[in-house]
């Protein structure tokens, strides 16, 4: 028998794990969630543990059916933006994500000028030809693909960095998903390394699903998608 | 089939074909476009944020009816959810989970909040309003096995996972643990509705809960 006082105890550490399991859960008393809730805030660790237990408990969230909604668009949009269309020159009156956009045009900006100097500095006379990339990973990361898009010659190039093919009898089948979310087939991904002439833009997002042998009988993926990335320019 | 908490609001919705293959597909597109739309309401894009309540707010009031069970409340509950998903989209992390997981843990805890601040007031109307436990159960939910079925059932490894893992439990704990996490139940709700002391309770459900862990993580 252990002693429970003792801070090497391992229901010592045991605590932490069973408090953060019981705030998903939400079994926890209003005062007690309010101070997990400080707590995940301030200790990552801590966070972490909570983010675990919401993915372990996560398949029962298909239990909840979809019921009728209304539609409190209307006074969702009143309470949100009110303030930023009665002042939408102010940035002082934005709130705390002002910040955020201050933070994303700052980023930008430098970008901007990156690009410029490498177009200035390296890019040859012509239009500059944009290769786009996406790294696209299931969340496990055991199967990994890597996707290569040339503008100047329309070729899209896509690897299977980790994982094998897909089972005997389906195929793993390529998506484009604009920005409206309509999906287009780029074809079946069958061996490690397959190119496919097409045409693509930065910001549409590829996406793999595992389909029966030969693809999709839909127009948009029938089986899971297991891996989704935005092309981005490098 | 369950009928509505709102008799009144029979409005229909995308989501009630009855042709599985389909749905599934459809879900598994849904994901895809929630991806897609949280990253856009994270750049502040109000079309992109109109676009994710029109598919997320059937399911996300489908969670807060189940957990407060009141009209009144789930509109205002609901409200504050997607307040805080336009203040958070940036924070949603598509390598981390699910966008509707994400979504859904939001609403979760909404409802949770709530409930946790009327201590009192729950326990009448749960009491008489709350026979459908039995129908918790994630069997159910599931696909049925069969030729085609493959690439859906292995779609669901996780959750045949938890499936079995909750199956390791006893019958009583498992229901315990389901019904809090899906209708909010607080110890003493459980306490009360399986007939054992407090404390036994809240044994039953740590102990639960790191067999489920073991379980899950093994």
């Amino acid at each position: 028998m252990s002693d429970p006082t003792r801070p090497d105890d391992p229901a010592f550490e045991e605590q932490d794990e069973l408090l953060a399991a019981e705030y998903v859960l939400g079994t926890l008393p209003g005062a007690e969630r309010a101070r997990v809730r400080q707590r995940a805030e301030v200790d990552g660790a801590f966070a972490a543990l909570i983010r675990t237990w919401e993915a372990r408990l996560a398949p029962l969230n298909d239990s909840y059916d979809d019921a009728p909604a209304p539609d409190l668009l209307p006074q969702i949009e009143a309470r949100l933006f009110a303030d930023l269309d009665a002042a939408p020159s102010q940035p002082a009156r934005r709130g705390w994500f002002g910040l955020g956009w201050i933070g994303a045009g700052a980023i930008s900006a430098v970008l901007a000028a990156v690009a410029v100097f490498f177009v200035l500095t390296f890019t040859p006379p012509g239009p500059a030809p944009a290769i786009l990339q996406a790294e696209l990973s299931t969340e496990d990361a055991d199967l990994r693909f890597a996707a290569r898009f040339d503008s100047s010659t329309g070729l899209l190039e896509i690897s299977r960095a980790a994982g094998d093919a897909a089972p005997t009898g389906q195929d793993y089948e390529l998506w484009a998903i604009d920005a409206e979310g309509v999906p287009r087939s780029l074809g079946l991904l069958r061996a490690p390394l397959e190119q496919v002439q097409t045409a693509l833009v930065a910001g549409i997002t590829l996406a793999v699903s595992l389909e029966p042998e030969g693809g999709s009988p839909e127009p948009a993926p029938t089986g899971p998608v297991l891996a989704v990335a935005a092309l981005a320019e490098i | 089939m369950r009928a509505s908490p709102f008799p009144g609001l029979q409005t229909g919705f995308p989501g009630d074909r009855p042709e599985t293959a389909f749905r599934t597909g459809q879900l598994h597109l849904t994901e895809v476009t929630l991806h897609l739309l949280l990253q856009k309401v994270a750049r502040e894009d109000r079309a992109a944020f109109r676009e994710v309540y029109r598919i997320s707010a059937p399911k996300l009031t489908g969670v807060l009816t189940r957990m407060l069970r009141d009209r009144t409340e789930v509109e205002d509950a609901l409200q504050d959810v997607y307040i805080r998903v336009w203040q958070r989209a940036a924070q949603f992390d598509s390598a981390r989970g699910a966008a509707m997981g994400w979504l859904v843990t939001i609403a979760r805890n909404a409802a949770l909040d709530r409930l946790r601040a009327r201590p009192e007031a729950r326990g009448l109307t749960q009491a008489t309003a709350r026979a459908d436990m039995a129908e918790d159960d994630p069997v159910a939910r599931l696909p049925a096995p069969g030729p085609g079925a493959e690439a859906q059932m292995q779609a669901r490894d996780v959750a045949r996972r938890i499936v079995a893992c909750f199956g390791e439990l006893e019958d009583d704990r498992a229901a315990a643990i389901r019904g809090a996490y899906l209708q909010g139940f607080s110890y003493q709700e459980l306490a009360e509705r399986h007939d054992v002391p407090l404390n036994t309770m809240r044994t039953w459900l740590r102990r639960g809960l790191l067999r489920l862990k073991e379980c899950l993580d093994r």
